[in-house]
């Protein structure tokens, strides 16, 4: 059995009066691959910013990678964004007036050191090697998309978070970022969270959970 | 006063130590007990000189040896820079020992002597109890326990490497010596770099059979004529001065970054760059405050922090015999062990001279000028008097003795009563004196 | 004796050798300093006279010899290397090498490198890559050029002889064996250039020993019989005629450095008490005495340190004073001239536009195309990757991880198979 990426114990988040994750219990297996769905203001975004470092929550405990983050300092915190886990978001938020190797280069300027020739790789392996000195507003949704992702994996990261990365795309956009997905995870083995509202996409994980007003309300493992 | 004007040597004595903790983390128990008992060594020996031999000859020993040291930080400049960029050539053996406890240990013995020596000499030469010794070193004992106890708060990737560290050691012993003006390098290296360049320009110019200056046009000579200028002495010093951290500096940030070729991973391998890289930048802190050190040193040597003496010259004039008199005693005393300067005009010709008594108790009538320099004149300060023009110190002990930068001796007949002095054959050792500088400044040729 | 024989190779082709040997006259000078302000001109006199000296000036045109071996040794090893037929390759002509356990296939880096802007050669075992201009040529120039310096300043120390003496217009060229051809014009003019503000010339006839007519300028000089004709000073050569009270005669030839004028010069009147100094008044005009050959003499006669008279007179005038009769009947231009014989000067020019050449080359070539190289080579099923670059190295390097991270992933298995 592999060892938990994530663990969780009573973990909650409060914004003042209001409660956006209530006391949760989450165990994630190394490799794994969890889809989390809910309706709007459910609590996914919530918890994926918690699990990303990219958040404190106001309680319980909160374990990712062997690291208890809320003992975590603030430049701890950077370091454990930086090397531990890789974001896609649903809104790309690439740099518009970078090539798609910069953007790339940009994540690993972060990290350590850019490294261009890693990143033309990075890019090729998500089949943009005709792509690389394009800027963000001369691709097409799912070819950012597939920037964000050589983006997200370029350092390495143990955890993968997805924030609704298909949503802005078509159907057929989404199957091939799905699928990349897919291929990337076989090959360098990390732990995928996404967040979804959509059935679909949520099947192509290992496991769903569904949140609704911050509470675990089911969880689904996927028939393979 | 004097507990000022330790401040700058106990303040250096202080950074030494720093950086000795800081390049060798490891041994800071035994940096500290060598640096503390090179410290009384350096102390005691410097005592035991002034004690027992001439002051002149005492700073000269302390001079030379700083001056080594400097020389010394020129040959670890150089082998850094050969280490860091040429491969084949190998300096393991030497590196390993730099490491070792017992260099370390020297190092840190020989940083107390020098540091102990020059800190002491401020003072020694004029006063100097056994008492305020004591309390010197007291003082700098004090200062390596409170160095140490901020060196463990400082981060530990805050490293220095073998040459960034000695060339921050040697900037400020420099620092330190340049507090004292008779330790004073800067000035003498100017000196002997502007006559190397008026050699060196000479002799190639020879050598390369290149025509005289009577055949090269007037504004080339110009040009060419600067470098027998004091200027190229200045200049030519400030870079020599300069140079070895630079070139520490150069080694250092063109060291060659560890071979990542083995890790497959991307990430891994960027990270261990990424660490070379922030080490590497961490050690050239050390070279640049070393530099500006440096710079520091220079500036307190071209501008010391002391009063010369200077009195404006007395006009006398001669009587009918043709004879300038001065008395020993009346308004002026001349036995005080101070400069006293005269001028005197005849005929549209005027000369300045000055009348001391030097510690050997010997009256000495000399000219305010010298046969090197423009005739800027002297002053008097801790010691030694200086030519203004082109900062040589002189001893008092040789002042009246021709040569160098030494003011031109008058004959003169020293009486009960005063000083006399021939005015004919004062005016006309002044007008070739003067003349012969005056042609030296032209070109050298 | 195997062993002596590589220890002595191995320090006299040390890149060490040189800073090394610079240092030790570093020292011997800085020591020489303290005891006379000649320093220089001392230095190179204890270097011509000590053996010791001279031997450690001459390791360094040694040393500039086996390094220019030793690396040509080395580029033609890394050229060797750069073959695919070629097998054993030593670790040491590479700044990083790594062995990796991988099958052979090399799959599509070859275009992957050709896209990175490296030019390829691969068979199946061996794969090689380079981009950029080696600096090799430039480098080999800068060894010559220290080569001439050095051995330039070492002949010229040891060897150097230079006599001065006195070229009169209508005496033989003196020198050092004599014979020399008759020295017919001295010339000299204003120059219009921007470094010489004026052009001598010197015109010689054919020798009796078969030497041919020349006219020697100011620069580059030229040889005469080996030696440089350098013209150092100028002034003229007046017959003297005085006649003194007691009705003696006196006559000489003397040869005044006179020139520019203010400068002062004397002449011993042979067989006589007196002595002379003379000097050139400034003409009125501005014009230049030596160019115009139009010369008044201003002198003092002396007798003993006593001054009996002073006054001037111009070229084919006379003074008279006190029963005292000066004239001067003639007066010739006079060049006083250093002959020099010093096979060191032209390999010391020879070394500067070496320096310049090799300068002009190497930088262009180090900032823009400096020279980088890999090589892949599978042997008993194990893959050696070397690398070396002499600029870029960074960006070289992570073309070189890429490319090894891409054989040990089996991506170009898969290349092949799709």
């Amino acid at each position: 059995m592999a060892a938990n990426i994530v663990e969780t114990g009573g973990l909650t988040r409060s914004y003042g009066d209001i409660c956006a994750l209530k006391p949760l219990d989450l165990r994630v297996p190394e490799g794994e691959w969890l889809s989390v769905m809910g309706h709007s203001g459910s609590g996914k975004s919530t918890l994926l910013n918690l699990l990303g470092g990219l958040d404190r929550p106001s309680g319980g405990s909160l374990r990712i990678g062997g690291e208890d983050l809320l003992l975590l300092s603030e430049d701890g915190l950077a370091r454990f964004r930086r090397e531990f886990v890789g974001i896609i978001f649903q809104q790309h938020h690439l740099v518009p007036y970078l090539t798609a190797v910069e953007n790339v280069m940009l994540a690993q300027y972060f990290h350590s050191v850019p490294d261009e020739a890693e990143a033309r790789s990075a890019l090729e392996r998500v089949g943009l090697g005709h792509r690389l000195n394009n800027r963000p507003g001369e691709l097409s949704g799912g070819e950012q998309q597939r920037v964000c992702i050589a983006r997200a994996i370029i350092n390495s990261p143990k955890l993968l978070l997805g924030d609704e990365p298909t949503g802005n795309l078509d159907h057929q956009s989404t199957m091939m970022v799905m699928e990349l997905l897919k291929e990337l995870r076989a090959e360098d083995n990390f732990t995928v969270v996404m967040v979804t509202h959509n059935q679909e996409v949520a099947t192509w994980g290992d496991r769903t959970i569904y949140l609704d007003d911050g509470v675990l309300v089911r969880e689904e493992r996927t028939e393979s | 006063m004097a507990v000022v004007k330790l401040i700058p040597h106990l303040l250096s004595w202080a950074g030494i130590v720093l950086v000795l903790m800081r390049g060798f983390p490891q041994r800071r128990p035994l940096l500290a007990a060598a640096s503390i008992a090179g410290f009384v060594f350096g102390t005691a020996g410097a005592f035991i000189l002034f004690r027992s031999l001439s002051s002149e000859l005492s700073f000269a020993i302390i001079k030379g040896a700083v001056g080594a040291v400097f020389l010394l930080l020129w040959g670890i400049a150089v082998a850094a820079i050969y280490s860091n960029s040429v491969r084949d050539l190998s300096f393991s053996r030497g590196a390993r020992f730099v490491d070792a406890p017992l260099c370390a240990g020297i190092g840190a013995l020989l940083a107390g002597v020098l540091s102990g020596s020059v800190c002491v000499s401020s003072f020694l030469a004029t006063s100097g109890s056994p008492m305020t010794l004591l309390a010197v070193v007291l003082a700098a004992g004090v200062l390596v326990f409170v160095v140490m106890a901020l060196d463990s708060l400082l981060p530990a990737s805050y490293t220095v490497s073998w040459s960034g560290l000695w060339a921050a050691i040697v900037a400020l012993l420099f620092f330190s010596s340049s507090s004292v003006i008779r330790l004073d390098i800067f000035s003498p290296l100017s000196m002997k770099v502007m006559k190397f360049s008026h050699d060196f320009v000479h002799q190639f110019f020879e050598s390369m059979l290149i025509p005289d200056h009577l055949f090269i046009r007037t504004y080339l000579w110009g040009y060419i004529g600067l470098l027998f200028s004091k200027g190229v002495g200045f200049w030519g010093a400030l870079t020599i001065w300069f140079t070895p951290v630079l070139l520490v500096l150069l080694a250092i940030r063109f060291e060659l970054l560890p071979s990542v070729a083995h890790i497959r991973q991307g990430a891994q391998r960027r990270k261990q760059l990424a660490a070379a890289i922030m080490t590497r930048r961490y050690r050239l802190v050390p070279p640049v405050i070393a530099l500006a050190v440096f710079g520091a040193a220079a500036y307190r040597s071209s501008f010391p922090s002391v009063e010369y003496w200077d009195p404006k010259p007395i006009p006398v004039s001669a009587n009918a015999a043709g004879e300038i008199f001065i008395p020993r005693k009346g308004e002026i005393d001349l036995e005080d062990g101070k400069l006293h300067k005269y001028l005197y005009k005849k005929g549209g010709k005027e000369a300045r001279f000055f009348v001391l008594l030097t510690p050997t108790g010997q009256l000495t009538v000399d000219l305010d000028a010298c046969a090197i320099c423009k005739p800027d004149g002297y002053g008097q300060a801790e010691g030694t008097v200086i030519c203004y023009y082109c900062k040589t110190l002189i001893p008092l002990e040789t002042v009246g003795k021709p040569g160098g930068c030494n003011p031109v001796p008058i004959d003169f007949t020293a009486r009960e009563d005063g000083v006399h002095i021939d005015a004919m054959a004062l005016i006309n050792k002044w007008s070739s004196t003067v003349q012969e500088t005056a042609r030296v400044k032209e070109g050298g040729k | 004796m195997k062993r002596l024989l590589s220890v002595c190779w191995t320090v006299l082709s040390s890149r060490a050798l040189l800073p090394l040997v610079c240092g030790i006259f570093l020292m011997t000078y800085i020591g020489i300093a303290f005891g006379t302000d000649d320093t220089l001109i001392a230095l190179m006199g204890y270097t011509r006279s000590s053996v010791i000296l001279t031997v450690l000036l001459a390791l360094i045109p040694v040393n500039g010899a086996c390094r220019m071996l030793a690396e040509t040794r080395r580029f033609l090893a890394r050229r060797r290397a750069l073959r695919v037929e070629t097998t054993d390759v030593p670790a040491a002509l590479y700044d990083e090498t790594v062995e990796m356990p991988v099958s052979p296939s090399f799959g599509d880096l070859p275009a992957r490198l050709g896209a990175s802007g490296y030019a390829t050669r691969h068979t199946d075992n061996v794969l090689v890559a380079w981009r950029g201009i080696s600096a090799f040529p430039a480098r080999m120039l800068f060894l010559i050029a220290t080569f001439c310096i050095f051995a330039g300043i070492l002949v010229s120390l040891t060897t150097r002889t230079s006599h001065r003496a006195a070229v009169i217009e209508g005496q033989p060229l003196p020198t050092a064996t004599g014979g020399g051809g008759l020295v017919e014009r001295i010339a000299m003019r204003t120059a219009s250039g921007l470094i010489l503000s004026r052009v001598l010339s010197i015109e010689v006839a054919q020798s009796d020993s078969g030497d041919a007519k020349r006219v020697f300028g100011l620069y580059p000089p030229s040889t005469y019989r080996g030696y440089f004709v350098y013209p150092r000073y100028l002034g003229f050569a007046p017959v003297i005629r005085l006649s003194a009270p007691g009705g003696q005669n006196y006559e000489t030839q003397g040869t005044l450095n006179i020139y520019p004028p203010g400068r002062e010069d004397r002449v011993e009147i042979a067989g006589s008490p007196y002595l002379m100094e003379f000097s050139m008044e400034q003409p009125a005009d501005g014009s230049d005495p030596f160019i115009t050959g139009r010369v008044t003499f201003l002198f003092r006669l002396l007798k003993g340190k006593e001054l009996l008279f002073s006054g001037s007179a111009p070229v084919g005038g006379e003074f008279v004073h006190d029963g005292y009769r000066l004239a001067i009947p003639d007066c010739k231009r006079m060049v006083s001239t250093d002959f020099i014989r010093d096979y060191g000067v032209l390999m010391i020019w020879t070394a500067a536009v070496l320096f310049l050449v090799s300068g002009c080359i190497w930088l262009p070539v180090r900032v823009f195309f400096p020279r980088r190289e890999m090589r892949f080579a599978y042997a008993r099923n194990v893959l050696q990757g070397s690398s070396r670059a002499e600029g870029a190295r960074r960006r070289h390097g992570s073309v070189f991880h890429e490319a090894l991270d891409y054989l040990e992933s089996g991506k170009s298995k898969m290349d092949k198979t799709l």
